[in-house]
């Protein structure tokens, strides 16, 4: 990969000091409630606000407590490169952690992770876009993870969704993300940084996480992945409850998006009477 | 992805085919085409394996390299996984062509083996916080008929099965630490590869779903669950691709229907290099010269 | 490199050869079915795939299109595991792309290029391992793959290296005589018409035994032709007999 010369970047062998900490092994909440003082099923509060982008065609923003999503929309505008002719529209995804956004600082060029989180955040998308409407055109999609306190993805895929329905790009549904935490018997709904899988805890079967994304009206999910190694009863389990919890996600995005059609709807008669003086003078 | 060119009347024979449970080439819904599995076909690597599931031909090499440890995980080593497809496969994947695929099968791969139960990389450590090994799995993919995942998933099982690391003995002396790395190709380590996964992909077409898809029932799916299983039957990792959606009903049956021949799968590949290393040299290895 | 005998006094090689004498060539036809025609070859421990697509529609940018004439596109890479130690990256560095450039200056000199004008044929080269004569392995299997595909060359290629040590040309050279320093000589011949389509010389070698050395380079070429014409007219007798061409 070619690296960015322009900018100064640190000495390749420098360590955050941060991955010496030793990690609290136990979860919290085996312990007792979880840290945020929530039940495992509750999802944190979340705040979601359409057309937050002045230049984009569409965006928004998503707040899960500490987890800060942002997604702008552009297009569908003409496929920039030579590629073959087809009838169906073209979906460019870009998941980008800000550098700040994680305990580590993140790199300006997308690491594989984030690119991985690309092409899911795109498979969780596409079942829902009617990409017929779009021939020869491309619609991109840009999401920058401002802060990262756990289930980025999921907040990612809820955020992207409202971004396209907020850009008038024609769609099947709306798509809600949500993901889970499986420790042992316990499932824990929209687990912060700190309640996360991660691999290098020695941790045996049935931990592990998953995330679903979920057409709330048309029943159907469009997007699954999980990581770590869980028995089947308890992933089919995990499933459910995150398409349930979805299903509660639904009105939230609605409400959010009735209200930026009115803004929506300011803006366009604006550039109406912007247009009218434009003729008169 | 390569893809063929279907007609709408090809695309409704091998959907109607699928529904009666006779796919294209005569096979059920639940099996694979022929596979053929031969490991240590590159004597320059620690371990390599060589898949061809009919069309699909796969080569994997592994190769063993002492380095540090990352300090998220200081007494573990580590495992890479580099996907290399070549131009061979499709003149789409010249030059930067095939990275996209690369990636996603290589993150696939990460995913599936990154969990400690399924692949200990605390065998891979030489010195705590100091030194361990690094093994790069470099898969090669020489031509694609469709399946990739779950072949790249078997060939890399096999190349890992077949890998031997030398022994190192660390001696200290007045503090300043030795190690001595054994050549005798008798005196190495084998690895642990019971509990590993393979992938299994389910393809959805029409109303069914089918395992191993060739090239041309891949492209009558738009939605795909790529699951890794363990002999055991639990999932390591589980991932939907495509541009269709599913149905959670539907995805249960999937994912039952993965873990049924996740099983046998992984079974049958234990089986098929155990029985391969009892033959030892005796076995005549004949790489491409088949 | 001190202390390596490459030529004892009895006059044999490191690996036991002779100086004239060729490693073993195993070589194989129709390796892949997708491509349109495809080749693999064993030269001692060098193992190489090739595979050709064409001729076909040129890809990419119609800038490139050539009106008289084919538009040869080769690809080299080597595995990633292919070296003893092991390769970052499989294509894209400067050797590669090096040889690159020699593989398709070598076949638009032996392809008849003038048969598909506005086309393109592409050679793709894979060595999955390598000990020493990779290009002239690559030349060889490209060759194979080239009439696999039905292309119509003027001749063979054949691609042979050789060395010179202690007052002695060594042909076919591995990966340890070529890299202990002594000189090298690269040839890639048609046998047939005797003529060169690609010579380099790298190392320090005294004029006068220039064309001993070369001379073994193109004797090796030879031997290398004969073999590889064996292993076309047995594949071809073997496919015709599968189809029962033979009558």
């Amino acid at each position: 990969m070619p690296t960015d010369s322009r900018r100064l970047t640190g000495p390749e062998e420098t360590k955050s000091p941060y991955a010496y900490v030793k990690q609290k092994k136990k979860l919290q909440v085996l312990t007792g409630k979880r840290h945020d003082g929530r039940s495992p099923e509750t999802l944190r509060p979340i705040f979601l606000k359409a057309d937050v982008v002045s230049q984009a065609r569409g965006s928004a923003y998503i707040e899960q407590d500490n987890t800060k999503v942002m997604c702008a929309v552009y297009g569908p505008r003409e496929v920039g490169r030579k590629e073959d002719f087809s009838m169906k529209g073209i979906i460019n995804c870009v998941f980008k952690y800000a550098t700040f956004s994680c305990r580590y600082r993140r790199s300006y060029q997308q690491d594989s992770e984030e690119k991985d989180m690309s092409v899911q955040l795109l498979d969780a998308l596409e079942p829902a876009v009617c990409m017929h409407k779009f021939p020869k055109a491309q619609v991109d999609i840009y999401v920058t993870v401002l802060q990262n306190d756990g289930s980025a993805l999921a907040a990612a895929i809820t955020c992207a969704s409202v971004a396209l329905a907020n850009a008038g790009v024609d769609m099947y549904d709306l798509v809600a993300g949500c993901s889970v935490r499986i420790a042992d018997n316990l499932v824990l709904v929209d687990p912060t940084e700190s309640e996360e899988y991660k691999s290098q805890d020695d941790n045996p079967v049935n931990h592990g996480s998953v995330t679903l994304g979920y057409m709330p009206s048309l029943y159907q999910v469009s997007a699954i992945t999980s990581k770590g190694e869980i028995e089947f009863e308890v992933i089919k389990k995990a499933i459910n409850l995150c398409g349930n919890t979805s299903q509660t996600l639904y009105p939230v995005l609605q409400k959010c998006l009735n209200n930026s059609r009115f803004s929506l709807s300011l803006r366009f008669s604006l550039s109406l009477v912007r247009y009218h003086f434009c003729v008169q003078f | 992805m390569v893809d063929v060119q279907l007609s709408d009347a090809e695309k409704v024979f091998i959907l109607h085919g699928v529904q009666d449970n006779c796919r294209e080439d005569g096979r059920g819904c639940e099996d694979y085409r022929h596979l053929e599995i031969e490991t240590s076909v590159m004597s320059n690597t620690n371990g390599s394996a060589r898949v061809r599931l009919a069309n699909t031909d796969i080569l994997v090499g592994v190769k063993a390299e002492l380095g540090t440890p990352s300090p998220e995980k200081l007494n573990k080593g580590r495992i890479e996984f580099f996907v290399d497809c070549s131009a061979n496969a499709t003149p789409e994947f010249e030059g930067r062509g095939g990275e996209d695929l690369a990636t996603d099968i290589s993150n696939m791969l990460y995913r599936a083996y990154d969990c400690p139960n399924c692949f200990d990389l605390q065998q891979l450590c030489v010195i705590p916080d100091q030194q361990c090994w690094i093994l790069y799995v470099d898969i090669l993919l020489l031509e694609c008929g469709g399946n990739l995942f779950d072949a790249t998933s078997l060939a890399v099982k096999a190349a890992l099965f077949n890998t031997s690391i030398p022994t190192v003995t660390v001696t200290k002396d007045e503090g300043v630490v030795d190690l001595e790395i054994s050549d005798d190709p008798y005196d190495v380590q084998r690895l642990d590869m019971k509990s590993s996964p393979c992938i299994v992909t389910l393809s959805k077409v029409g109303h069914s779903h089918v395992v191993d898809a060739s090239q041309k029932e891949e492209c009558c799916t738009l939605a795909r669950l790529i699951m890794g299983v363990t002999e055991k039957g639990t999932i390591t990792a589980l991932k939907k691709e495509g541009s269709g959606s599913l149905d959670p009903t539907s995805i249960e049956d999937m994912m039952e229907t993965g873990r049924r021949v996740g099983e046998s799968l992984n079974k049958c590949l234990m089986d098929a290099l155990a029985e391969e290393e009892r033959q030892g040299t005796k076995k005549k290895s004949l790489g491409f010269l088949r | 490199m001190a202390g390596l005998e490459l030529l004892s006094d009895q006059g044999f090689r490191i690996d036991g050869r002779r100086p004239h004498e060729l490693r073993k060539i195993q070589c194989r036809l129709g390796v892949f079915n997708q491509a349109d025609g495809s080749a693999y070859i064993e030269q001692g421990n060098t193992k190489v795939l090739a595979a050709v697509y064409g001729p076909h529609e040129i890809r990419g940018s119609r800038s490139k299109v050539l009106h008289d004439k084919v538009l040869v596109n080769c690809q080299y890479s080597m595995a990633t595991f292919s070296t003893g130690e092991r390769k970052r990256r499989p294509r894209g560095d400067r050797k590669s792309q090096e040889m690159t450039m020699h593989l398709q200056q070598t076949f638009d000199a032996a392809i008849q290029t003038s048969l598909y004008p506005r086309s393109q044929i592409d050679i793709f080269v894979e060595v999955l391992q390598s000990d020493g004569g990779n290009y002239c392995a690559s030349v060889n299997a490209s060759t194979l793959a080239l009439i696999d595909a039905g292309i119509a060359l003027r001749d063979y290629v054949c691609a042979c290296s050789s060395s010179f040590v202690n007052d002695t040309p060594l042909t076919d050279i591995n990966y340890l005589e070529e890299s202990s320093g002594s000189p090298e000589i690269i040839a890639a011949t048609l046998p047939k018409s005797e003529q060169i389509v690609f010579l380099e010389m790298n190392g320090r070698l005294h004029e006068d035994n220039l064309s001993r050395v070369t001379d073994m380079a193109v004797k090796g070429c030879k031997d290398i032709h004969d073999i590889l014409d064996q292993v076309v007219r047995d594949h071809v007798s073997e496919v015709s007999t599968v189809h029962g061409w033979e009558n």
